[in-house]
């Protein structure tokens, strides 16, 4: 079998990274039909949001023989963030799974994901482009100076009259002090 | 050539003394050219972890002929980079529009405190003396 077989379409080159596309319901079945094309070993998982169109869970394996990697990319939408687990094709994904299932909010059939890197009661997913990142609400934002100005003109009077002052990227607004 | 015999030789310049042969567009730390800073902000403001702190204060500048107007120029007064917070991603530079940041292959400045990675804009500067004249131009 090739790679295309196994996949159903070609695999597109890019960057020179061979990337296939799978279906979520085939991830399994696929990863270990490509793990029996000589891609035995266990590279990275990871996962990608992509806000609307969902999440994208990412697998980079590598072929040892051929000295070639091959990246298997599957989606799931954002209201059923399910991906089935590849812990019974390489034992060693359940490490990056339980890591994705955390800090991206993906349950991982047939995994239980337990508890691995955030603080215990931590509420949220970080690494999901909602998540509100709070020390940057916390902190003074260098960039909320303008051209011509210093610190001290920032702290004259941060509530009193005056322009709009820029905010940081990734504060929503009604966050922080009022601006 | 095996990874490892690179690795021997490496060594072997090393302990010669010689300096590390860096491969081209390496990236050491960033050189501030504070002529062609218009303290625009925008280094500042695209900085993914916030380590460019730039002070600076208006100047009017008289007109220069009877019917002119007086102009305001914006003058640096502090221009600061955290090299313990920066990533070394170079987005500062690539942002700059007038070309007043650059990458230095100079890449040898750990200290033994974190606020002693803060350059401010005189070591900014010094670190220019090692910046690779820009590839030529396509013909």
């Amino acid at each position: 079998m090739t790679l295309a077989e196994v996949l159903g379409h070609e695999p597109r080159t890019s960057y020179g990274v061979v990337v296939g596309g799978v279906d979520r319901d085939n991830w399994a079945a696929a990863v270990t039909d490509v793990r029996e094309l000589g891609y035995a070993f266990f590279d990275v998982l990871t996962a990608v949001d992509l806000e609307a169109e969902g999440f994208e869970v990412v697998l980079r394996l590598w072929d040892p023989a051929a000295r070639q990697g091959v990246v298997l990319r599957t989606r799931c939408p954002r209201e059923d963030a399910r991906v089935p687990t590849l812990t019974a094709v390489f034992a060693g994904a359940g490490w990056h799974e339980r890591a994705a299932a955390e800090l991206f909010g993906i349950t991982f059939d047939g995994h239980a994901t337990t508890h691995l890197l955030l603080a215990e009661g931590f509420d949220g997913h970080p690494l999901r482009k909602d998540f509100v990142l709070a020390a940057r609400v916390a902190k003074r934002w260098p960039g909320a100076k303008e051209p011509g100005e210093s610190d001290s003109d920032l702290t004259a009077d941060p509530t009193g009259p005056g322009r709009r002052r820029a905010v940081p990227p990734g504060v929503p607004t009604g966050w922080g002090p009022p601006r | 050539m095996t990874g490892g015999s690179a690795y021997q030789r490496g060594l072997a310049a090393l302990r010669a003394g010689a300096p590390a042969a860096l491969p081209p567009r390496s990236r050491g730390i960033i050189a501030l050219l504070e002529e062609n800073c218009t303290v625009c902000m925008l280094c500042a403001r695209e900085c993914p972890d916030w380590c460019i702190e730039i002070d600076s204060h208006k100047q009017t500048v008289p007109a220069r002929t009877e019917r002119g107007r007086p102009r305001v120029l914006h003058v640096l007064d502090r221009f600061a980079i955290d090299f313990g917070l920066c990533m070394w991603c170079g987005i500062c530079i690539e942002v700059c529009p007038f070309d007043a940041l650059f990458w230095s292959p100079s890449f040898e400045h750990a200290t033994t405190a974190a606020t002693d990675l803060v350059h401010e804009r005189a070591e900014l500067r010094s670190w220019l003396a090692e910046v690779p004249a820009p590839p030529a131009l396509d013909r």
